[in-house]
C-alpha cells in the first residue's frame, strides 16, 4: 500500500486480488493433466454414450458429418491445450493456482445467489397460501403472477437477500445502510424492467 | 433511377419520415428522434456492466415492433433505434471497462487491459476521452468505407470465399484468438475447447439433442446470454468482490483512487495516438467486412498490432501495453468501433451477421418485412425503383447521423458516466450481479437460465484465477455453431472429401496459418520459459 497525494490510501493493484504465484508451482502440470483426463472422458465416454450419430455417418449411401465430430473436436482442443501445458509450459514461471480460499469464496457467493433465487421462487406462492389460509380465499399465484403487488413479492425479498448478502460478504458484515441500499436497488430494477413494460416477467414469474 | 437518385431518396426517406413534432416550423422526423434515443440508451447500457448493447436490443425489439407495427414504414425508425443502441453501446462499453475493469460489452474486454490501470493511476477521465476519440474515429472511418465499398466488397468476398475457405477462416480465427490472448496458447486452447463444448451441448442434427444427459434442461442448449454474460460479466463481478474481500481482510479498509495529473486530451496526445487509431480502424473495417467474424477479434488484432508497434517505438518512460498505455485503449477502441459500420456489409448484402448486435438487426428486418438482407439489396435497377436499396441508403444516413451525434454529444454524455467511479464497488458489484441475472431471466423467462449463468459465472471466476482468458471461450461459443454448419456444408459440397479444408489454395493457406500461429506462440512461450 502507498499513500495517495491527498492522504487517501491508494491501492497497488498488482498485489491484492492476484492469485498466489509460485515459480516452483506445479499447477500448470496439474491443470494440464486434468484437462487431458477430462478431454479423454468427453471423447471416449460422454460422446459415445450421449450422442446418437458417430463422427461420420452413412445415410442413404451418402456419407455425412455426424453429431459426434463437433464435440470430439472440442475435446481435441482441450486435450492439445492440456498436453501443451504438461509438455511445454510445465516449468514456466508465474503459475497461478486455484486455492482453497478461492473455493470457499465462490462457494459462499454461489450459495447466497442460489438461496436468494429460491426465496424469489417460493415467497410469492407461499404468501398467497398464507393469505388463503387467513381469509379462506382461493387465490392462485399463477393467476396473480402478472398483478401487483403479488408479482413483486418474490423478486423484492429474494433480490434484497442476494444484493445485501453479497454486500455483507464483501464488507464482512451487514449494516442497516446496506439493507436500505439493497432495497433501493431492487425497487430501481423493478422500475426499469417491469413498470414500463406489460409483456416482461420478472423472476420467478415465468416459472410459476 | 441512377446511383445518385438512390442515395438522395435514402437521405430523404430518413430525414423526411413521419413527422413527430416541428421546431420553428421545421418538421422533425421520427427517425431522427429514434436514432438519438437509441444512441443515448446505447451509451447508458454500454456503460452499465451487465446491460450490453445486444441485451438492450433484445429487450427493445418486441417493444419497438408492438409500437411501430409490421409494415415497411417501421423499418427506418426500428432499425435506426437499434443502430443507435449498437453505436452508443460500443462507445459506452469502454466506461465500465476503464472504471471497473469490467467490460460493458465483450469487445471492450481489451480496453480493460490499459484503461483500468490508467484509472487506477488517477487518469480515468483522460482514458475515457481517449476511448471516445478513438471509438468515434474508428466508427466514422468504418462507416465511410461501408458507404463507398459495400456493394463491391460484398460481391468480391462472396466470390472468393467458398464453403471450405469460410470454414478455414473460422478455424483460423479461433486458433489465432487461442494463441494470442492471455500469453499462454495452451490455456487459450483450453478456453476455446470449453467454449466449443458448451455450445455443442443440446444441439446437432440428430433427433436426440447431443450431450444432453437425457434432460429437458440441457436438451435446449445453453442460451447465448447465459454463457456470454455468465463467463464475462458474472465471472468479473465475482472476481471483483473477491478482491474487495481480500482488500478488506488485508487493509481493514477499501481504497479510493483520487484523480491525478492532466485529464485533457491534447493535440499532442492525438498526434501520438493517430498511428494506432488508423491501423486499428483499418483492421476493424477489414475484419468487420468478413462475414461471421466480429468486433472482439478486431479488438484483439488491433491491440496486438498496436502492442507490437509500441514495443518497438516507445521510450523507456512510457508504460507498456497492459500497464496503462493510452495507445492500448486507442488501438482497442478504434478497432472494435470500426467493426460496426463494416459489419453491415455482410449483413445487408449476404444476410450474415458478424456480431450479436447484427443478429438483432437481421431479426428486426425479417420481422417487419419489406427488407430482406441479401444480394437483392444492392441491385441498382434503373427502370424500376428498388425499395430495398432506398432503405439501405436510409440506414446509411441513420448511421451517419448517429456519428454526428457521437462527435457532438457522445463524448460529453459518455464522460458523464464517469460519475460511476464514485459509487463504492462493494455496493455496486452486487447490484450489477442482480441486474445481470434479471436481464438474463427476462430474456429466457426460466430459472434454469439463472442456474446456467451462475455456473458460467463460477467458471469465469475460476478461469480468471487460473489466468485462463475467458475471451476465447466466448468467441468459440459464438462461432461454434457456424463452424459446424460450415464444415458440414463444405464436406458435403466437396463430395465427402475428408481433406476439404485443404482443397483450395486459399483454404490451405488459412489452415496452415491456423496451425502455424499456434506452433509459433507455443515455441515462443517455451523459449521464454527456458530463458
Amino acid at each position: 500500500m502507498i499513500g495517495g497525494p491527498d492522504g487517501i490510501r491508494t491501492l497497488e493493484t498488482s498485489n491484492i486480488g492476484a492469485s498466489p504465484v509460485d515459480n516452483r508451482s506445479n499447477s500448470n502440470a496439474i491443470l494440464g493433466g486434468l484437462c487431458v483426463l477430462a478431454a479423454a472422458l468427453v471423447a471416449f465416454v460422454w460422446v459415445p454414450l450421449d450422442v446418437d450419430s458417430g463422427v461420420v455417418e452413412q445415410v442413404r449411401r451418402r456419407v455425412q458429418i455426424g453429431d459426434s465430430l463437433a464435440p470430439v473436436t472440442a475435446a481435441v482442443f482441450i486435450a492439445i491445450g492440456g498436453l501443451v501445458l504438461l509438455l511445454v509450459e510445465r516449468r514456466v514461471p508465474d503459475q497461478p493456482a486455484f486455492t482453497l480460499q478461492n473455493l470457499r469464496f465462490i462457494a459462499l457467493s454461489a450459495a447466497i445467489i442460489v438461496v436468494g433465487f429460491l426465496i424469489m421462487r417460493f415467497t410469492g406462492p407461499l404468501t398467497v397460501d398464507v393469505v388463503n389460509l387467513l381469509t379462506g380465499g382461493e387465490l392462485q399465484y399463477r393467476l396473480l403472477r402478472d398483478s401487483a403487488p403479488w408479482k413483486f413479492i418474490g423478486y423484492f425479498i429474494g433480490g434484497i437477500f442476494v444484493v445485501a448478502g453479497l454486500m455483507a460478504q464483501a464488507e464482512g458484515g451487514t449494516t442497516r445502510k446496506n439493507l436500505g441500499i439493497a432495497t433501493a436497488v431492487v425497487i430501481a430494477l423493478i422500475l426499469i424492467f417491469d413498470v414500463p413494460f406489460d409483456d416482461l416477467l420478472l423472476p420467478p414469474n415465468g416459472d410459476v | 433511377m441512377g446511383v445518385g437518385d438512390y442515395i438522395l431518396q435514402g437521405i430523404l426517406a430518413f430525414f423526411l419520415g413521419s413527422e413527430l413534432f416541428s421546431i420553428l416550423g421545421i418538421p422533425v422526423s421520427i427517425n431522427i428522434v429514434m436514432v438519438l434515443a437509441g444512441f443515448l440508451l446505447g451509451i447508458m447500457v454500454g456503460a452499465t456492466p451487465g446491460l450490453a448493447g445486444p441485451v438492450a436490443m433484445a429487450i427493445s425489439l418486441p417493444l419497438l415492433l408492438s409500437s411501430f407495427g409490421y409494415h415497411a414504414s417501421a423499418l427506418l425508425p426500428v432499425l435506426g433505434f437499434l443502430i443507435g443502441i449498437m453505436k452508443g453501446a460500443t462507445v459506452g462499453g469502454a466506461v465500465p471497462a476503464i472504471l471497473f475493469n469490467t467490460p460493458g460489452t465483450p469487445d471492450a474486454y481489451m480496453t480493460t487491459l490499459d484503461g483500468f490501470p490508467m484509472a487506477q493511476n488517477g487518469q480515468a477521465k483522460k482514458a475515457l476521452r481517449i476511448a471516445h476519440f478513438s471509438s468515434a474515429s474508428g466508427d466514422t472511418f468504418s462507416d465511410l468505407v461501408l458507404f463507398v465499398c459495400a456493394p463491391f466488397l460484398a460481391i468480391i468476398i462472396e466470390a472468393h470465399l467458398d464453403l471450405p475457405e469460410k470454414t478455414a477462416l473460422l478455424i483460423l480465427s479461433l486458433s489465432f484468438i487461442a494463441a494470442v490472448i492471455g500469453g499462454s496458447p495452451a490455456k487459450g486452447l483450453i478456453s476455446t475447447g470449453l467454449g466449443l463444448l458448451a455450445v455443442f451441448i443440446g444441439t446437432g442434427e440428430d433427433f436426440y439433442p447431443r450431450l444432453s444427459l437425457g434432460t429437458d434442461q440441457l436438451a435446449r442448449g445453453f442460451p447465448i446470454t447465459t454463457a456470454v454474460l455468465g463467463v464475462l460479466i458474472l465471472g468479473a463481478v465475482f472476481e471483483g468482490i473477491d478482491n474487495l474481500v481480500r482488500e478488506k481482510r488485508e487493509t481493514g479498509s477499501f481504497s479510493a483512487v483520487p484523480e491525478s495529473g492532466d485529464q485533457v486530451l491534447h493535440w499532442a496526445d492525438i498526434r501520438r495516438l493517430m498511428p494506432y487509431i488508423s491501423r486499428s480502424a483499418l483492421i476493424g473495417t477489414a475484419i468487420g467486412a468478413l462475414p461471421g467474424i466480429g468486433s472482439t477479434l478486431a479488438a484483439t488484432l488491433g491491440y496486438t498490432v498496436g502492442k507490437s508497434r509500441h514495443q518497438k517505438r516507445k521510450s523507456t518512460d512510457d508504460p507498456d501495453f497492459g500497464t496503462g498505455a493510452p495507445q492500448g485503449i486507442a488501438a482497442t477502441e478504434a478497432a472494435n468501433s470500426s467493426v460496426s459500420g463494416a459489419n453491415l456489409i455482410p449483413v445487408l448484402s449476404l444476410g450474415i451477421p458478424g456480431n450479436a448486435a447484427a443478429v438483432f438487426l437481421i431479426l428486426a428486418a425479417e420481422s417487419i418485412g419489406g427488407f430482406v438482407p441479401g444480394p437483392a439489396v444492392f441491385k441498382f435497377t434503373t427502370d424500376t425503383v428498388n425499395p430495398e436499396l432506398v432503405i439501405a441508403f436510409g440506414l446509411f444516413t441513420a448511421m451517419a447521423f448517429a456519428n454526428v451525434l457521437n462527435w457532438t454529444i457522445g463524448g460529453l454524455f459518455m464522460r458523464s458516466m464517469g460519475v460511476m467511479i464514485r459509487i463504492p464497488k462493494q455496493l455496486l458489484l452486487p447490484s450489477v450481479l442482480l441486474l445481470t441475472l434479471t436481464a438474463i431471466y427476462i430474456q429466457e423467462t426460466r430459472l434454469e437460465a439463472i442456474w446456467f449463468a451462475l455456473g458460467f459465472g463460477v467458471l469465469g471466476y475460476a478461469m480468471r484465477k487460473l489466468e485462463i482468458s475467458p475471451l476465447p471461450f466466448v468467441i468459440a461459443f459464438i462461432l461454434g455453431d457456424k463452424l459446424e454448419l460450415s464444415a458440414r456444408r463444405a464436406f458435403s459440397a466437396s463430395g465427402n472429401d475428408p481433406f476439404f479444408l485443404f482443397s483450395t489454395p486459399i483454404a490451405t493457406i488459412l489452415m496452415l496459418l491456423a496451425i502455424g500461429v499456434l506452433v509459433y506462440t507455443a515455441r515462443k512461450r517455451r523459449l521464454e520459459a527456458s530463458a
